[in-house]
């Protein structure tokens, strides 16, 4: 073998390209050749340096929860002509927009959601707040605001609700509900702990399209507990909605930037996905 | 579970597993974070209108060629792009050669590194890419480039001789 053409393969030499009988002749060429030995060292140490020391990026798991969003909300027609899901109706032009698809997906679930989501809108109770639940509202806000900038959303970074739930043992007193909400448009992202009204908090974490929704939940206090279930309440600020309620003993609230109704048929969908966390 | 996540799941299996690769491609790429995200994003959702027209086959691949076509249609509308001030123009090594020794690469040398990687032409980039960090073959490289093999391998050599002298190294020839 000439050097100039050991010299073209050595590329594919150390990727290890070559067929058997091209390798073996540049590895025997090489043994011979100090030009090409030189050569072939100063490639391989190149190629490991790059390999080495290129940095792998990681996708944020912003964006993993933003395409697991945007696959689950792909265009219905999109879906719908896939083979895989058996025969179809070929005409698109009847099925209308997101909320059949609400209905197609989760079924009666997601058809009593809308219509609870619809109703309670309207019927939330936007009591009189004193200083004191005004105060908590902005810890929350705050809260929230800080875990959106960037690598400070989650501790456990799962979209898996048995990685999530389980996570909080030991670091929280008490052990949040992680219901999976995907097929409802709601992927889990993953778990965090934060600190609110003097508690250590258990903070879940869940997307809808591109928007945080924070789920924080702590020990109520102790004159609170054995009260019945409250009705979720709302309130709003600099754009933010916040929807609070308590159940058994623990204290709930959920806050996002994501519109008051959707928020709300969230709540709905969590509360009764979740039955009754426990300490 | 929902009947209608068939097709969904069929979905994420075919792009949620090359998440990783597709955000260091676009990262190579545009440099820019943001821009990164937002290039594969699009991919995905370019990815479920083409896939149906997938069948078997190395999905990565197939993700990959769709991401590189919308990074390098992102990397055309780029305005203002900072002024291309190639460090491996300059004779003199970045480093000189004992500290560009192989296991002494500091954290600074990383992003020396990524840089000299940044300031290759593109085609030269994104054969670096797709072949030191994500250890496609040369065929995969191929696909996804859209370019014979025989210019892929000229593309890899030329680029390792570039960077072989960015970081300080003898080489042969600075192709």
């Amino acid at each position: 073998m000439h050097t100039d053409h050991c010299l073209d393969l050595l590329d594919a030499y150390v990727d290890g390209e070559l067929p058997s009988d091209e390798r073996a002749a540049v590895r025997a060429h090489v043994a011979e050749c100090v030009s090409c030995a030189g050569a072939l060292e100063s490639l391989a140490a190149t190629s490991r340096i790059l390999q080495e020391n290129l940095v792998h990026y990681v996708a944020p798991d912003v964006l993993k929860a933003r395409i697991r969003s945007a696959l689950a909300d792909a265009p219905a027609s999109e879906l719908d002509s896939s083979p895989a899901l058996g025969p179809t109706p070929r005409s698109t032009s009847a099925r209308p927009a997101p909320p059949s698809r609400w209905l197609r997906i989760a079924g009666g679930v997601a058809a009593a959601v809308v219509i609870a989501a619809a109703s309670s809108a309207t019927t939330l109770a936007v009591a009189h707040r004193d200083d004191s639940s005004r105060r908590l509202a902005n810890e929350v806000l705050t809260s929230h605001i800080r875990s959106l900038m960037p690598g400070h959303l989650v501790d456990v970074a799962s979209t898996n609700q048995h990685n999530v739930k389980p996570w909080f043992n030991g670091r929280v007193n008490l052990s949040p509900a992680v219901p999976g909400l995907d097929s409802a448009g709601f992927p889990l992202v993953g778990g965090r702990l934060d600190y609110l009204d003097g508690h250590a908090t258990a903070t879940v974490v869940y997307m809808r399209r591109q928007h945080v929704i924070n789920i924080y939940s702590w020990p109520s206090a102790d004159d609170a507990r054995d009260a019945a279930p409250t009705t979720a309440e709302s309130r709003s600020a600099q754009g933010y909605h916040l929807v609070s309620w308590r159940s058994g003993d623990i204290e709930y609230c959920a806050v996002s930037d994501l519109n008051a109704g959707e928020l709300a048929a969230f709540v709905v969908l969590y509360r009764r996905m979740s039955g009754e966390p426990s300490r | 579970m929902a009947p209608s996540t068939q097709s969904v799941d069929r979905l994420e299996a075919l792009i949620l597993p090359h998440l990783d690769d597709a955000y260091t491609l676009a990262r190579y790429l545009l440099r820019d974070e943001h821009d990164a995200q937002d290039a594969v994003q699009d991919a995905a959702l370019r990815a479920v209108r083409y896939a149906d027209g997938f069948r078997d086959g190395d999905s990565r691949a197939w993700f990959l060629v769709i991401v590189r076509n919308c990074c390098l249609t992102r990397r055309r509308r780029q305005q203002n792009e900072p002024p291309m001030i190639s460090l491996l123009d300059d004779a003199a090594p970045l480093s000189d050669s004992s500290a560009a020794d192989a296991r002494a690469i500091e954290r600074s040398d990383r992003e020396l590194l990524a840089r000299a990687v940044s300031t290759l032409p593109v085609e030269f980039q994104e054969v670096i890419v797709l072949r030191e960090i994500q250890q496609l073959s040369y065929s995969e490289i191929s696909d996804v480039v859209g370019a014979p093999i025989g210019t892929v391998m000229s593309r890899l050599s030329r680029a390792r001789k570039r960077l072989a002298v960015a970081l300080g190294r003898t080489s042969q020839e600075a192709g």
